[in-house]
C-alpha cells in the first residue's frame, strides 16, 4: 500500500514475489505524509481479507518524517481524546497487529530523532510489541538491505514447543506462530505469554466443549528434534530423504491426533499459568486432517458452561463430588424463568386471555387458572398496577354472566371467587395467595 | 498503559444506581389506555369496562426493571444496579451485594414500597426525587465487592492500576420545567462535591471520580412537557448529565436505546424463523426475533465489507438505534458436534422476552439445537456468520470467521513427521482418553492447594510411566487375554488387596503358560511372530512387564505386586551390575527411593519389603533394567526392542551369571521342577491359597 494525503492499495495479500516486485516499481510521489490515512487503509484492508482475529504484521516504511500541519502525525496525536465514534483513530487497529516503522534515514538525522518518539508512542498505541529500525551505519544500499534482513528474522520465527501428556511428548511447531495476548476486563488488564510447554490435563467430548470463542487457532506440526538447528526455510527441499524417514518414526502427536479423531474428544491443555486451549482433530476438506490447537482467552472462567477450568478432575472421582457438563450457573436467566414482562401491550392481553382460556374449561384447568392469576397478581402488585387487579376482577364477572347454558356449574363460581379475592384491598401482599373455592365439585 | 486500556478499564457501567420518583405525581395515570381485543368481539349484552391504564409509577417500574433484565442477562458479574425510590425520604431496595442483584429480590422489595401515596397526607413533609439522589451519591461512594478486592490489591503493592470510581446515575422523575431542571443537576452536582469531601476522610468510602446523570423527565401522554432535552454536557470534571423529555409508555424504548449505549450492545434482527401458527398447525409463517449482545459480536462483520455492512444496518421502527438483520439457516445436521472457529461469544437476550416468536426460538435453542445466521453478500451469495446455541441454560451467540484464513490448504498429519506409522495404539490411546475424560469437581469439594486440574497431570504422567507408541514395539500390551487388567491396575494412585491379589495371579498365569510351553501368540494369530522363538517371546514379555511395574513402583502395594514378579521370574541381569557388588541393603534402600510417595517416614515399611525380597528364592536385585532382548534388523526407536545387543549377547551374558546362587527349582536337575512345592496352585483353588507366596 502506498500513502500520501489519500492511500492505494498497489498488490493484494499474495506469496507471487514477481507480483509484489513489478509493483513496487510503479510507485509515484504524492503530496504529503499522512501515516493517520494509511493506517485507516490498513485497517480496512486487513478486515476485508482477514477478518478481526488474524494476527498481522505491518511494516511502515518511511523516511522518518511524521508530515506536517494538519493530518501529520503530531497532529492526530493531540486530537487523540477528542475523537468521536464517526472518526475514530485507528490505532488500536481491529486485529491483532505489531506495527514496524521501518526509518529509510540516516541515522543521525535530526528530524528523525524528533520523529521517533511519536513513531514509539503509536507503536505503544498498537498495544503488541512492535519495532522501530533504523539503519546501523550510514545510510546506504547494504545498511538497508541489512536492517530489513534483520527484520524478517525477528518477525517470521515460527514457535517451537513441546506437546506434553504425562511421560508421552512430542516437539512440536505451531502454524501461524502465536502472539502474546493482553487480556483487558473491566479492572484489570494483564499481557499473557505462551510457554513453550503446552501440556495435556485430560480430555472433553467435543459436543460438551461447545464451540468457545478462540483467541487464536493453530495448526500442530509434530517437529523432528533432529532437525532443530536448520532454519526453517528452503532446505526443506533438499532434505526431502530425511522427510521419508521422519515419516516413519512414530511421533506422540500423530497417535494423539488419530484417538481424539476416533473418540471425537479434545484435549484441554496449559498454554502457561492459568491460560488454557483445546487440541483437536480438524479437517478443511475430508482428506486432510490435522491437529488444530485453539487459544481461549487467558483465565480458567472463560468457557461458562464448563465451569472453572482448574477444577476440572477426573471421572473417577466420588460420585458427590462431581458435578456434570455443561455447567450451570446459578441463576437463571430471564428467558427461562417464565417472567412478567408487560412493556409491550400484547404480552399483557396474552397474559389475560391465557387465563381467560383456562377459566372455561374449569373445572378441569382449576390449577392452571388460578396458577396463572397468581403469577398475574404477583406481578400487577409488584409493578404497582393496581387498576389491572380491578379491570381483571370485572372482566371475571362478565365473563360469568356471559357463560353458555352448558357451562360447568363451578365455572361461576370460582370466577365470582376470583373477582371477590382480586378486589379485596386487604389481599394486596405478593405473600397472599389466591387458592380455588372448596365447593362440591372440586372437594373431593 | 495506553490510551485503548485505559478507556476500557473502570466502566461506568460497573454501578448504575436508579432514581424512582415515588412522589404522589407519579400515582396518576398514563392515560394510555391497554386495548383488549378479546372483549371487543363480545355479545351485545356486554357492558364497557372502564379502561385499564398504568400509572407513571408502573411504566417508571416496568422499564427499569426491563434494563436490568437485559443487563444480568448479559452480565451476570460484574454489572450492578440499584434501586432508590423516593418520596418524602428515600427507600433503599437493594444493595451492591451479589445477592441482591436479581430481579425476584428487586420485584419483592417493589411490592414493598407499593404504589406512591396519595397527595399530601402530610403537609409537613417534603415529597421529592432529591432524597433519592441525594441517597444514590452515597451509594455510588460504597464500595462493591470488586472494588473492595481491587483496592487491598493495591494497598499489597498492585500499583499497576489506580482504582477509578466511575458510575452512573438514571433518574425518572417529572421536572416543571427547565430552570427546574437546571437546579436539579446543579443540587446533584453540590451534594457530588460534598460526598467526596466526606469520602476523601473516609476509608471506607470512595471518591466518585466521574458519575453520568441521565435524567428522564416522563409525562403523561396527554400533556406537553416545558422540558427540553440536552444531550450529554460536562457539568464539572466529575459530572456529565443529559436530560431525556419523554412520554411515559415510551420510557422503555427510550432506555433500550441508552442501555446499547451504556453496555456497549447491539442488536440483531433474526428473520425468517419458520413458526407453526398458533391457530392453524398445519401452515407456518415466518417470523423475525431481536436479540441484543454485546456489540463486538459484529466487529468483524461490520467492519469488513462496507457495502455488505450497510445492506444489512436498518433503523428499527419507532427507535433510534440500528439493528443488523441476519438471516435463520435451517440447521442442517448437528452443527454442535464439531469445534466451529468462533472468534467471540456473547450472552444475548431477546428483547420482546414473553412474545410467542422469541419464545419459540428460545425454546428451540435450549433443547439444545443451535441456529446458524447467514449474512447476504452484494457481491452474491451468503455467509455464515454467526451461531445461535444455548450451553447450560445460557443462549449464546458465537461470531464465527468468515474472513480467509491464514491455514489455506494445510499440509495433512499423515504427510509429517510419523506420519507414515500405520500402527499406533490408537484403541488403546481411546481407552487413556476415556479413563482421563474431565468432569467439574464441585467447589466444595476443591482443595484449594491442589487444584483438580494439577491432579490430572499428575495422574496423566502415572498413566503413561511405560506407554509404547505403536504395536509392533510393544508385547505385552498385544496379549491382552493374558494381561488385562494389570496395566489399568498397576497406573492407579492406589490399589487395594484385592487388585494385588488380581495382578499376582495374572503374573502366576504367565509363568504356567510358560512351564507349558504354550505359544503367548495363540491368542491373537494375526500377529507377526515369524522368526520368533518361544523361548524369546516368554523373556521379551517378561523384561516388558518387569519395565512396566517397575515404572509404576507409587505405592508399596504397586511395589509387592513388583516384588511378586521378581520373586517369579529369574531376570538375566547385566554382568556390570553384578560386579559392581551391590549390597543387598544397599541395593534395597535404592529400590525404596524409586517410587514418588516414598519417604524417610517410610522405614518400617521398607523393613516389610526386605523381609520378603531377602527370600533365599529371590534373585540378586536390579537397579536399573536394560531390556536384553534385541530383535534384529529393527531400526524402531522406543520400546523394548531397541536395546543394541544380540541374541548372542545375552546368552554370553547369562553364562557369566552362573556365579550366582539358582533357583532351588533349577537346582533339582534336568526333570521338570514343580514351582511352588509348598502350596496347591490351581485355577480352581481359593484365591486366598492361590496368592501365598514364600
Amino acid at each position: 500500500m502506498a500513502f500520501s494525503s489519500l492511500y492505494e492499495e498497489k498488490c493484494p495479500f499474495t506469496r507471487d514475489y514477481s507480483l509484489i516486485k513489478n509493483e513496487l516499481l510503479n510507485i509515484d510521489d504524492y503530496d504529503k505524509t499522512c501515516i493517520e490515512t494509511a493506517l485507516h487503509g490498513v485497517n480496512q484492508l486487513v478486515l476485508g481479507e482477514w477478518g478481526n482475529n488474524t494476527a498481522c504484521q505491518i511494516i511502515l516504511i518511511t523516511d522518518g518524517s511524521t508530515g506536517l500541519g494538519a493530518m501529520s502525525l503530531k497532529e492526530s496525536f493531540a486530537s487523540l481524546n477528542q475523537r468521536t465514534a464517526a472518526n475514530p483513530f485507528p490505532v488500536p487497529f481491529s486485529f491483532p497487529a505489531k506495527l514496524h516503522i521501518v526509518c529509510i534515514a540516516p541515522p543521525n538525522d535530526p528530524n528523525l530523532a524528533k520523529s521517533k518518539s511519536l513513531y514509539q508512542r503509536l507503536v505503544d498505541l498498537t498495544g503488541y510489541d512492535g519495532s522501530i529500525s533504523i539503519p546501523d551505519g550510514p545510510l546506504n544500499e547494504t545498511t538497508v538491505v541489512n536492517m530489513f534482513q534483520k527484520l524478517a528474522e525477528d518477525m517470521y520465527t515460527s514457535f517451537k514447543g513441546t506437546l506434553k501428556c504425562g511421560n508421552l511428548e512430542s516437539k512440536i511447531i505451531l502454524s501461524p506462530a502465536p502472539v502474546p495476548y493482553t487480556k483487558v476486563t473491566d479492572f484489570d488488564y494483564q499481557t499473557y505469554n505462551l510457554s513453550d510447554l503446552i501440556e495435556v490435563c485430560g480430555f472433553i467430548s467435543v459436543s460438551d466443549v461447545g464451540s468457545p470463542m478462540a483467541v487464536s487457532r493453530h495448526l500442530v506440526l509434530p517437529a523432528s528434534a533432529n532437525k532443530d538447528h536448520l532454519p526453517l526455510s528452503t532446505e526443506i527441499d533438499l532434505t526431502d530423504d530425511d522427510a521419508t524417514d521422519e515419516g516413519k518414526v512414530p511421533s506422540f502427536c500423530v497417535l494423539l491426533h488419530g484417538a481424539l479423531k476416533v473418540e471425537n474428544m479434545a484435549a484441554l491443555v496449559t498454554l502457561a499459568d492459568n491460560w488454557f486451549g483445546f487440541v483437536y482433530s480438524w479437517a478443511d476438506s475430508k482428506k486432510k486432517s490435522n491437529l488444530m490447537l485453539t487459544i481461549l482467552t487467558p483465565g480458567s472462567d472463560v468457557v461458562p458452561w464448563l465451569g472453572d477450568l482448574n477444577n476440572l478432575g477426573p471421572i473417577d472421582s466420588p460420585q458427590e463430588h462431581m458435578g456434570a457438563f455443561p455447567v450451570r450457573p446459578q441463576e437463571k436467566r430471564s428467558y427461562s424463568q417464565n417472567g412478567v414482562v408487560w412493556i409491550r401491550q400484547a404480552g399483557l392481553q396474552s397474559d389475560i386471555q391465557k387465563i381467560l382460556r383456562h377459566a372455561r374449561k374449569l373445572p378441569e384447568k382449576t390449577q392452571q387458572f388460578y396458577k396463572e392469576l397468581n403469577r398475574l397478581r404477583k406481578a400487577a402488585i409488584s409493578l404497582g398496577f393496581l387498576d389491572l387487579l380491578n379491570g381483571l376482577a370485572y372482566i371475571f364477572e362478565q365473563e360469568c354472566m356471559q357463560l353458555p347454558g352448558s357451562a360447568h356449574p363451578d365455572c361461576a363460581l370460582q370466577l365470582q371467587h376470583a373477582a371477590d379475592v382480586l378486589r379485596k384491598t386487604q389481599n394486596r401482599d405478593i405473600k397472599y395467595v389466591v387458592v380455588p373455592l372448596q365447593t362440591n365439585y372440586n372437594s373431593s | 498503559m495506553s490510551f485503548s486500556i485505559t478507556n476500557k478499564l473502570f466502566p461506568s457501567n460497573h454501578k448504575t444506581v436508579f432514581v424512582l420518583d415515588h412522589t404522589p405525581y407519579f400515582g396518576i395515570s398514563c392515560e394510555s389506555p391497554i386495548e383488549l381485543e378479546f372483549l371487543k368481539a363480545r355479545t351485545p349484552g356486554f357492558i364497557p369496562m372502564t379502561p385499564i391504564c398504568k400509572s407513571l409509577w408502573t411504566s417508571s417500574v416496568e422499564s427499569a426493571i426491563e434494563y436490568c433484565r437485559i443487563v444480568w442477562d448479559l452480565f451476570p458479574q460484574g454489572k450492578l444496579v440499584r434501586f432508590i425510590a423516593s418520596d418524602t425520604v428515600a427507600h433503599i431496595l437493594n444493595t451492591w451485594s451479589p445477592s441482591q442483584q436479581n430481579l425476584s429480590h428487586v420485584m419483592n422489595a417493589m411490592s414493598l414500597i407499593g404504589v406512591p401515596p396519595p397527595h399530601a397526607i402530610n403537609r409537613n413533609l417534603e415529597y421529592t426525587v432529591l432524597h433519592g439522589l441525594r441517597a444514590a451519591i452515597e451509594a455510588l461512594s460504597d464500595c462493591t465487592d470488586i472494588q473492595v478486592k481491587k483496592s487491598q490489591n493495591q494497598t499489597f503493592g498492585d500499583v499497576q492500576t489506580k482504582l477509578i470510581n466511575r458510575c452512573r446515575v438514571i433518574c425518572i422523575t417529572s421536572a416543571r420545567d427547565n430552570d427546574s431542571m437546571k437546579r436539579l443537576e446543579e443540587i446533584f452536582l453540590s451534594v457530588l462535591q460534598q460526598q467526596n469531601k466526606v469520602a476523601a476522610g473516609s476509608d471506607r468510602l470512595l471518591t466518585i471520580d466521574h458519575c453520568h446523570l441521565v435524567i428522564i423527565n416522563t409525562f403523561p401522554v396527554n400533556i406537553e412537557s416545558q422540558v427540553n432535552n440536552h444531550p450529554p454536557k460536562n457539568l464539572s470534571t466529575i459530572l456529565t448529565t443529559e436530560v431525556h423529555s419523554i412520554k411515559a409508555p415510551l420510557i422503555s424504548n427510550k432506555l433500550s436505546t441508552l442501555i446499547l449505549e451504556h453496555y456497549n450492545l447491539a442488536s440483531t434482527t433474526v428473520t425468517g424463523i419458520p413458526m407453526k401458527e398458533e391457530q392453524n398447525a398445519s401452515s407456518s409463517a415466518n417470523y423475525d426475533v431481536e436479540i441484543y449482545h454485546a456489540s463486538s459480536a459484529h466487529t468483524a462483520i461490520l467492519k469488513g465489507n462496507a457495502l455488505d455492512s450497510a445492506a444489512i444496518r436498518t433503523i428499527k421502527d419507532g427507535l433510534e438505534y440500528e439493528t443488523v438483520t441476519l438471516k435463520w439457516c435451517t440447521p442442517r445436521g448437528c452443527s454442535g458436534s464439531e469445534l466451529q472457529n468462533c472468534t467471540g461469544m456473547f450472552r444475548i437476550t431477546p428483547v420482546d422476552v414473553n412474545s410467542r416468536p422469541s419464545l419459540c426460538l428460545i425454546n428451540f435453542l435450549l433443547n439444545g439445537r443451535s441456529v446458524m445466521l447467514e449474512m447476504p453478500r452484494k457481491a452474491g451469495g451468503k455467509i455464515t456468520s454467526h451461531l445461535l446455541a444455548s450451553h447450560g441454560g445460557e443462549i449464546f451467540i458465537h461470531t464465527l470467521c468468515t474472513a480467509r484464513s491464514v491455514l489455506e490448504d494445510p499440509p495433512s498429519i499423515s504427510e509429517g513427521c510419523g506420519g507414515r506409522v500405520t500402527d499406533y495404539r490408537i484403541t488403546d490411546f481411546g481407552l487413556l482418553i476415556k479413563q482421563n475424560t474431565l468432569v467439574p469437581i464441585k467447589a466444595g469439594f476443591v482443595d484449594e492447594g491442589n487444584r483438580p486440574i494439577q491432579k490430572m497431570k499428575t495422574r496423566l504422567n502415572r498413566h503413561t510411566k511405560y506407554w509404547p507408541l505403536t504395536i509392533s514395539s510393544t508385547l505385552i500390551f498385544n496379549l491382552k487375554g493374558y494381561i488385562d487388567p494389570l496395566p489399568s491396575i498397576i497406573t492407579k494412585e492406589k490399589i487395594t488387596e484385592e487388585e494385588v491379589y488380581q495382578c499376582r495371579r495374572i503374573i502366576f498365569n504367565l509363568i504356567s503358560l510358560e512351564s507349558k510351553n504354550e505359544s503367548l501368540y495363540s491368542l491373537n494369530a494375526g500377529q507377526r511372530v515369524k522368526g520368533q522363538k518361544r523361548e524369546d517371546q516368554y523373556k521379551a514379555m517378561w523384561n516388558e512387564l518387569e519395565t512396566l511395574l517397575k515404572k509404576n513402583l507409587h505405592t508399596a502395594d504397586h511395589r509387592s505386586v513388583y516384588n511378586c514378579l521378581l520373586e517369579c521370574h529369574k531376570f538375566n541381569f547385566e554382568e556390570e551390575k553384578l560386579s559392581d557388588k551391590v549390597e543387598l541393603d544397599e541395593a534395597l534402600r535404592e529400590l525404596d527411593h524409586i517410587g514418588p510417595s516414598k519417604s524417610d517416614s517410610d522405614a518400617p515399611r521398607a523393613s516389610v519389603i526386605r523381609a520378603t525380597t531377602d527370600s533365599p528364592m529371590s534373585p540378586p536385585p536390579l537397579t536399573s533394567i536394560n531390556p536384553p532382548v534385541a530383535k534384529s534388523g529393527t531400526s524402531r526407536s522406543g520400546g523394548i526392542y531397541s536395546a543394541p545387543r544380540t541374541l548372542l549377547d545375552i546368552f554370553t551374558s547369562q553364562e557369566k551369571v552362573k556365579s550366582r546362587p539358582e533357583f532351588s527349582g533349577r537346582l533339582a536337575g534336568g526333570a521338570v521342577a514343580k514351582l511352588y512345592a509348598n502350596h496347591k496352585y490351581a485355577d480352581s483353588g481359593s484365591r486366598g491359597e492361590s496368592m501365598e507366596v514364600e
